[in-house]
């Protein structure tokens, strides 16, 4: 497969998790990537991949991104906002700085990071932006306000960035995943009085059966980013197994 | 994106004459599918040499029961099938006659339950597979005289969120696809009721924030994507593709 090849890719977060997943489906198909954390380079992070260490909810450190692809590789097509962060707690129990850290990596980074690079993405005319939404952004999930609420920022501005830079050549979506088995969701689950009995309930209410996997949402990625989506703009796309195509009372489960 | 992801699936499309259903054919067939394009329309709309043509009245139980008997004795199963076969009604519910309605419901609807219904036995044979349904954003939001169109969509939003909760568990995925502005043979229609077709044209194309309407090569890499093994984790969605059009609020001309 090769759908992206001579593309040059900007993925988020790619160190680990679902944004690894779609570091490695890029490379698999053709496109050249760079990666971004606030950590080092992970040691097992394919060798093609150039990383920089930034925090991107500081505009210097985006700016630092933006002149580390156009070095390397001369171009940047594709633009995949996927760093997240996750606080597990309510609204009174949330301080300033767990707001400022939620706020500033899921929010205050991916508005930056389309500012600073749409005009770069939208040089050859067929520029994406994808950013991950959530199914949290639709219905809440407990104990998680600031990231749900962060998360409904993210397909606020999707639509926005969709209506207002269409004409500039450039196409914006969200991907919404559901529950993909990351460190993340694990930690989610910590949080159950009895985590096995909740997860058991968890698979029970997926339509297919199990659990996402982040190479699940590499696949859409991979589709969003190629040219076989290109009427594709504006949406919010859900992967998640069904889970929330269901109603949440199943007497089945009781 | 590559050729040849679908070698080895048997794909059944109905409305396989239509703009949709023909382009939805031959990108099947180009991927190497087997492809049965059904369509009670016998003469127009040209496809592929490669793909079987066969007659299908969805609203007969009979015409479809026979149908996938046949299709079962000769392949042994079914991988994907697309329920493409649909009208729409250009009037108000005033204009509506009770005839109008029950034949809108009897294609739209009824046929997609009857198609799928008797399909189903034939993907349990292969081990699961993908039903792809077309609802519209007509779905969610309304174009002015489509009312019985408006209301069939919405129904097929809600079947294929029922049917994906049902056959899940036995790996048969159920997705929507929700098409804005498509140029086919229905839109020309719809312009044609509505005066000057240039002006209306322009019009339309204007209010995207793509700037165009969609073709049915767009609609078919949407639909490709959902058959095959790329979207194994996609199910019970409604797959909006609109070129951004209903991510924007109602354009006020100031």
């Amino acid at each position: 497969m090769s759908a992206l090849n001579g593309k040059v890719a900007i993925v988020t977060g790619g160190g680990r998790g679902i944004g690894r997943a779609v570091v490695d489906r890029y490379l698999a198909n053709g496109a050249q990537v760079l990666s971004c954390g606030r950590g080092k380079r992970p040691a097992d992070l394919p060798e093609a991949v150039v990383w920089v260490q930034a925090d991107l909810s500081r505009l210097e450190d985006v700016k630092r991104v933006r002149s580390s692809v156009l070095e390397s590789f001369g171009r940047v097509d594709i633009l995949v906002n996927n760093a997240g962060v996750q606080v597990e707690k309510t609204v009174t129990e949330t301080t300033d700085d767990e707001w400022d850290l939620v706020m500033g990596v899921n929010a205050k980074a991916v508005f930056l990071c389309c500012r600073e690079l749409i005009k770069d993405l939208g040089h050859a005319g067929a520029g994406v932006i994808i950013n991950l939404g959530s199914i949290s952004a639709n219905v809440a999930d407990p104990s998680m306000a600031i990231y749900n609420a962060s998360k409904a920022f993210v397909h606020g501005l999707t639509r926005s960035i969709a209506v207002d830079h269409g004409k500039d050549g450039v196409r914006c979506n969200a991907i919404c995943p559901g529950w993909i088995m990351t460190e993340m969701a694990e930690a989610g689950f910590d949080l159950a009085a009895n985590p096995q009995a909740a997860k058991r309930d968890a698979l029970a209410r997926h339509a297919v059966g199990r659990f996402g996997k982040p190479e699940d949402v590499a696949g859409l990625a991979l589709w969003l980013a190629s040219d076989d989506s290109a009427y594709a703009s504006g949406q919010m796309f859900v992967i998640d197994g069904g889970l929330t195509a269901a109603s949440p009372l199943q007497p089945g489960l009781f | 994106m590559s050729q040849g992801q679908l070698r080895g699936k048997i794909a059944l499309v109905t409305g396989g004459r239509g703009g949709i259903g023909r382009g939805i054919c031959e990108r099947f067939a180009k991927e190497g599918a087997t492809v049965i394009a059904a369509d009670i329309a016998q003469g127009e709309g040209a496809l592929p040499e490669s793909v079987h043509y066969e007659r299908l009245d969805v609203t007969d139980e009979d015409n479809v029961h026979a149908l996938m008997q046949a299709l079962g004795e000769k392949y042994g199963k079914l991988d994907i099938l697309v329920n493409a076969a649909a009208i729409e009604i250009e009037k108000t519910i005033e204009e509506t006659s009770l005839q109008d309605w029950n034949n809108i419901f009897a294609i739209n609807v009824t046929g997609m339950f009857l198609v799928c219904k008797y399909a189903v036995p034939f993907m349990r044979l292969a081990g699961g597979g993908s039903i792809i349904n077309f609802g519209s954003y007509d779905g969610f939001i309304a174009d002015p005289s489509l009312a019985a169109y408006c209301a069939t969509k919405g129904a097929v939003h809600a079947l294929t969120k029922a049917m994906a909760c049902d056959y899940g568990p036995e790996n048969i995925r159920v997705n929507a696809v929700c098409p804005g502005f498509i140029d086919t043979p229905m839109l020309q229609s719809f312009f044609g009721s509505s005066g000057d077709i240039d002006t209306l044209k322009e019009e339309v194309r204007r209010i995207h924030p793509m700037r165009r309407y969609g073709t049915p090569a767009d609609i078919a890499s949407l639909v490709n994507w959902l058959a095959g093994d790329e979207s194994v984790y996609a199910s019970g969605q409604l797959w909006i593709l609109d070129g951004g059009l209903t991510a924007q609020v109602q354009q006020m001309r100031l």
